[in-house]
């Protein structure tokens, strides 16, 4: 039958996953602010952290315990259930979607792909927009406690931002997953049939 | 030299249980399409259309028998060669039109060039060339919900030919549409038939939409009743 090459290029996948978050937006808001406020309260908690260490002495006693950490971590899980519910949602709510472009030539693979591109594009938006949040929150505890925010070296900041970043990709990508390959498990012809 | 039969079924079958009974889809179809055919499919709801259109476009594994496309089984196709199969040779119309909705008409035309790997700009200006084609060269950018039924069912023609298959498998394609509507499509499909040469085989139950075909099977309960050739 000729040449048989089927693809799905990575810049494609994220410009259809980025189509898909911009026009569904309200969907994707859902799971951007469940990112988000993992992240900001990360990164408030962190900053918060880092402004004790530089202004506060150690005799103070005021410093982050270890246990608030510990509500960070169930917090993470929180916003991985729920992005994976909606996650799920979205599956069944794009089921005929899924199944016509598997019947337009598609593969399982192509459908994961999607799939992950939209989680990493959220999670990249999560993680921007919790670390701004975190970061105002830290504005306000500043004030309340009578620190200079600027008093954290910029270097501290980067690597945090950085840290934020890597969290949100690796929060939204392990929430995404099991519903990414249940859409592209989808049998195509139960997939067209599908009524919402 | 390269066969006269495009698509040849041979005593075909797909069997489901439901309910603790079988159904029996598809029951023993021999078939054999010829290349540039119009063949319309004619049968109640339940007579087996869909389920014949799933097997030879390799959405569904036959229960029994084989499906034959150019000359190749392709119950002896992997998966990405079924995916290539059915992203450049064969093009699909839906009854429910089954377009993207938060893609434009223009990018739901396109998509299917993505998975052949036809560089973007390619794949954009041919869609646009064929929806002007189909008459909606001012409905480029609209989405789905913008577009009327006929409207969406032309975008989904040009969505199905944008590779150049050299099948169209229709399944109910005026289905949702009115009478006149659902003319106008037929005729395009015809045309299409008619101008590109490529096969088109169009499950209908409305009697009224078959005049067009070169031959038309009639089905019942997953089995051929009959095959009557058109008088043209």
């Amino acid at each position: 039958m000729g040449e048989k090459r089927i693809t799905f290029r990575l810049s494609d996948a994220f410009r259809l996953g980025y189509d898909n978050v911009r026009r569904r937006f309200n969907r994707a808001f859902l799971n951007v602010a469940a990112i988000a406020l993992g992240i900001a309260f990360f990164s408030t908690l962190s900053l918060t952290d880092a402004i004790l260490r530089f202004n506060s002495p150690k005799e103070s006693g005021l410093v982050i315990e270890g246990y608030q950490y510990g509500l960070v971590l169930v917090s993470f899980v929180v916003c991985a259930v729920s992005i994976t519910n909606s996650m799920l949602i979205a599956v069944y709510e794009r089921c005929r979607e899924i199944g016509t472009m598997k019947c337009l030539g598609a593969l399982d693979q192509h459908v994961l792909k999607l799939f992950l591109a939209e989680s990493i594009i959220l999670a990249l938006l999560g993680g921007v927009l919790g670390f701004g949040t975190g970061f105002l929150a830290l504005v306000l505890v500043c004030i309340f406690m009578g620190f200079r925010a600027l008093s954290i070296p910029p270097s501290t900041l980067l690597l945090l931002l950085g840290k934020v970043t890597l969290l949100s990709l690796a929060l939204s990508m392990l929430a995404t997953i099991y519903p990414a390959y249940k859409a592209a498990k989808l049998d195509p012809v139960e997939a067209l049939r599908y009524e919402v | 030299m390269r066969s006269d039969v495009i698509i040849e079924t041979r005593d075909l079958a797909r069997y489901y249980v439901l309910g603790g009974e079988v159904i029996k889809a598809v029951d023993g179809v021999s078939l054999k399409v010829y290349r540039g055919e119009y063949l319309s499919i004619v049968g109640p709801s339940g007579a087996g259309k869909t389920t014949l259109f799933n097997l030879i476009g390799g959405l569904d594994r036959p229960t029994r028998g084989k499906v034959i496309i150019d000359e190749v089984d392709i119950s002896e196709l992997d998966a990405y060669e079924l995916a290539w199969l059915r992203c450049r040779k064969i093009g699909y119309i839906f009854q429910t039109f089954n377009l993207i909705p938060t893609l434009t008409a223009l990018e739901n035309v396109a998509l299917p060039t993505i998975f052949a790997g036809v560089p973007r700009d390619e794949g954009m200006r041919k869609a646009e060339m064929l929806l002007k084609s189909v008459g909606l060269g001012d409905r480029l950018n609209h989405k789905p919900s913008e577009l009327s039924a006929g409207q969406q069912q032309r975008v989904a023609i040009a969505r199905a030919i944008v590779n150049d298959p050299d099948i169209i498998l229709a399944d109910e394609p005026t289905g949702n549409l009115d009478f006149q509507t659902g003319r106008e499509i037929i005729k395009l499909l015809k045309e299409l038939n008619r101008k590109r040469g490529v096969t088109v085989i169009a499950a209908t139950h409305d009697l009224k939409m078959i005049e067009v075909s070169d031959r038309v099977v009639f089905m019942r309960d997953g089995r051929i009743e009959r095959i009557e050739r058109m008088g043209v």
